[in-house]
């Protein structure tokens, strides 16, 4: 695909950090650039700077954690590095691993806790009702308005972690592992949420360790390791290279199976990369067997 | 084969208040065999674990540990026989030392400081902290964190160890790694449980699955006749493992749980 | 949920008036005895608060609070009746033991100071909901930091007792003694101790995180999803209050006492 980044949405240039008790780069040099709704899978081992860069999107690295750092990051033209981060959360919004740490603290319901960012950023109350209507709607929690946000499953504070977010109407999301505590039904949930929201047209940035989801749902995936930008390509490309070993990265159980039988998609010439391809490509050749 | 029950489990009952149960009656007992344990959140798994621990009691039904009633023990006493690793390992760190974490557990249950020593090295082995002995756990990442945490668990030398949710923010390498110290205490005649969500992991390791579902048993066999069974599968909220899932799109009648599996039957099948 | 605030919504009269109304009464309740020197007034509003507690029909939540106090009231009535210097005037005797007038006196008035201050700040927590309070004095210019660490304390802390009780369980499963004499709860002190200091700090850190992208520090005028809490009627109450208050002063300035 080729691309103007001079339009993209956002352009990384030569991005560098370290945080201030390491003495090595977090992030060493990294520079992509990702057009607007794109969904976005971020991949690598453990402390490969995966959490450091989704921070740095959203502002948090430097303006929060404080270091030493270069390069830079653009969201439609604008540095994310000089923008305060009050005012960043209404373009960026970043949800955690851990749902019960996101959680105010301060409201009785999960109407009210969504609120929340809305009241700080100074919304009017007819405008916020709606937004909130809609962004429970979307995460599929308006059943559970009136409870206590401690009183809902690790699934559903998720989801209202990410409506929280919804609301304030950002245009890029950043989700660093949200799913990794939650059931398989609560993170099916929160992925066809997610998805919907790229649909929209918001921009999507996902950690996760789970490549079968990664390579179903990501329209590009960016591939670390030691803080290096090592592969910025399709699931298909991405998961197509023979050395993700190296980079501690599990390749999804359909691509295993098809590069153990040698069978490449005729088309893409890369191996399948979710269930359906490799069904549409074994079934192909169980028939002509 | 036979199987030599450890624990057996007998029309166990729990709830906190009254007329809320959280488990409704459970039969069953565990062997040797690696067990995991699935189910949506609030199925009662960690309630379950719990029980085994001795942290709750039942409020009806006993649980036999070795032919004994498990009640008869304090949580202290029972310690010394059935392991668990906590889900968050910042729920039980709190030395400054890697080595000495791990040995905490070995000296409280009674072992000498030569053998608590001996053993919590060979526990930091298996997990493939050799050489972080003297690190302060709060200097590693989460994850290594949490092996430090199973670690302290397998050097108090326990007949069962059970694990919650021992894959959460692990990567590749670091499931690796917990396979393999899986295997090693099967082969060691320790018998492993854990509650998981990760059933590719599950497919891969564990030789018996149990289906949790609101307070009772919904499936319990080999991997294979529970992953097989898409419907129960979904009833409960769970889903199958990849390889299984795409084995049954393709018609199979066979059930697979691992790539390898799958690949050595469609070779067999090419010639 | 397990809440530590002890609010309950009954569709009072005073459920619908506003926080500083209440906080208002606590003021007068307080200073009005102590300006008109008598301690009379205090048992005046001890009365109001009982009503307004019973029409509020709260009163029975008080009873806990009292109880607690109550025990502690009993003693001082005891020892002072029985030993404060000064004692001279017998009253009664129990047994071998006298209670003298004197230090009777000194405890009723304990008793009804003590008794004063409790129920006037029932009335206030027992009818208005916390985050209500911080509210409107957020909205009176009041740094919404300093509200938000008030009310999250309410949340905060049940939270704390869980993951408390999870580091018990982790620590017993490792043969930690956590029941018998005090050495072995000393002992236990460090293993639980240092577990929990950890969590709360890694805790809140992704906390501050996560308050911090929902625009916590933003410097524009904040707005409020709830109407402010107030109604008709607050007006008229908090400047009859005060009214009281001025009254009071004068009346003891112009020294007709």
């Amino acid at each position: 695909m080729a691309m103007s980044t001079e339009h993209s949405k956002i352009i990384v240039e030569n991005l560098k950090y370290k945080y201030l008790a390491t003495d090595f780069l977090a992030l060493d040099g990294i520079s992509f650039s990702v057009e607007q709704g794109e969904f976005i899978g971020i991949i690598g081992k453990n402390e490969s700077g995966k959490s450091t860069l989704c921070q740095a999107i959203a502002g948090l690295v430097p303006n929060f954690h404080k270091g030493a750092y270069g390069g830079r990051i653009l969201i439609d033209g604008l540095e994310v590095k000089n923008v305060e981060l009050s005012e960043l959360c209404k373009k960026v919004g970043i949800v955690f691993q851990n749902p019960f740490n996101q959680v105010t603290g301060s409201k009785l319901t999960v109407y009210e806790e969504i609120a929340f960012g809305l009241e700080n950023t100074g919304i009017e109350k007819q405008e916020m009702i709606r937004r909130i209507d809609d962004a429970m709607e979307l995460l599929d929690i308006a059943k559970y308005k009136d409870r206590n946000p401690f009183d809902l499953s690790g699934g559903q504070m998720q989801r209202m972690a990410i409506a929280s977010i919804i609301a304030m109407q950002p245009e890029v999301i950043v989700l660093d592992e949200p799913t990794s505590q939650l059931d398989p039904q609560g993170r099916e949930e929160v992925y066809q949420a997610v998805q919907k929201l790229s649909k929209k047209g918001i921009t999507i940035f996902m950690v996760e360790h789970n490549m079968e989801k990664i390579a179903s749902y990501s329209d590009r995936v960016l591939l670390l390791d030691g803080g290096r930008l090592i592969d910025f390509d399709t699931p298909q490309r991405i998961f197509s290279r023979e050395d993700l070993d190296t980079y501690g990265v599990e390749v999804p159980a359909f691509t295993r199976i098809c590069k153990e039988l040698n069978l490449k998609n005729p088309g893409t010439g890369c191996y399948p990369v979710t269930l359906e391809e490799a069904y549409d490509l074994l079934s192909k050749e169980k028939r002509e067997m | 084969m036979e199987q030599k029950n450890i624990l057996e489990i007998k029309d166990l009952h729990f709830s906190y208040n009254k007329g809320d149960e959280i488990l409704k009656g459970l039969n069953f007992s565990l062997d040797d065999r690696t067990t995991a344990i699935i189910g949506q959140n609030g199925a009662g798994k960690t309630t379950f674990v719990k029980l085994l621990k001795g942290l709750l009691r039942p409020t009806c039904g006993s649980i036999l540990f070795e032919g004994k009633d498990i009640s008869t023990m304090t949580v202290a006493q029972l310690a010394r026989h059935i392991g668990m690793v906590f889900q968050n390992p910042n729920d039980q760190i709190f030395k400054n030392r890697v080595l000495d974490e791990v040995m905490y557990g070995p000296l409280k249950i009674g072992m000498s400081e030569t053998v608590a020593k001996e053993k919590s090295m060979a526990a930091l082995e298996l997990v493939g902290l050799s050489g972080f002995e003297d690190k302060n756990p709060y200097d590693l990442g989460l994850s290594s964190r949490k092996l430090v945490a199973i670690a302290s668990i397998i050097a108090m030398d326990t007949k069962v160890i059970i694990f919650d949710e021992p894959t959460i923010a692990q990567d590749f390498y670091g499931k690796e790694r917990i396979k393999s110290v899986i295997r090693k205490l099967r082969s060691e005649g320790v018998t492993v449980i854990t509650i998981i969500h990760d059933m590719d992991f599950v497919a891969d390791v564990f030789e018996r699955v149990i289906v949790f579902a609101k307070g009772g048993v919904l499936l319990d066999g080999s991997a294979k006749d529970v992953f097989a069974d898409e419907a129960i599968l979904k009833e409960a909220y769970l889903e199958q493992p990849n390889v299984t899932k795409l084995c049954q799109n393709l018609g199979y009648e066979e059930v697979f749980l691992n790539t390898d599996e799958f690949v050595t039957y469609w070779r067999k099948k090419t010639g | 949920m397990k809440s530590i605030s002890l609010y309950e919504e009954k569709g009072s009269l005073l459920n619908k008036l506003a926080p500083e109304s209440k906080i208002l009464y606590i003021i007068i309740a307080l200073l009005l005895p102590v300006i008109m020197g008598s301690r009379w007034v205090s048992i005046g509003f001890i009365a109001v608060s009982f009503f307004l507690l019973l029409i509020s029909k709260v009163l029975r939540k008080t009873v806990p609070i009292l109880s607690i106090s109550g025990f502690v009231l009993l003693t001082v009535v005891i020892i002072q009746g029985i030993f404060r210097a000064g004692n001279v005037t017998p009253v009664f005797a129990v047994g071998p033991v006298s209670f003298y007038k004197e230090g009777l006196m000194f405890a009723f008035e304990i008793v009804v100071n003590v008794l004063n201050i409790l129920l006037s700040f029932c009335v206030l927590i027992l009818t208005a909901k916390p985050s209500d309070i911080v509210e409107n004095f957020v909205r009176k210019g009041f740094s919404p930091r300093f509200g938000y660490v008030f009310i999250s304390v309410f949340q905060i802390v049940p939270q704390m007792t869980e993951t408390m009780s999870t580091i018990t369980d982790a620590q017993r499963s490792r043969g930690m003694e956590t029941e018998g004499n005090l050495l072995v709860r000393i002992k236990a002190f460090g293993p639980l101790i240092s577990p929990v200091v950890m969590s709360s700090l890694i805790n809140t850190r992704e906390r501050a995180l996560a308050l911090e992208v929902r625009g916590f520090n933003a410097r524009n005028k904040k707005t409020f999803l709830n109407d402010e809490k107030k109604c008709g009627a607050d007006k008229y109450i908090q400047l009859g209050m005060l009214a009281m208050l001025i009254a009071g002063i004068v009346w003891r300035v112009a020294g007709w006492r």
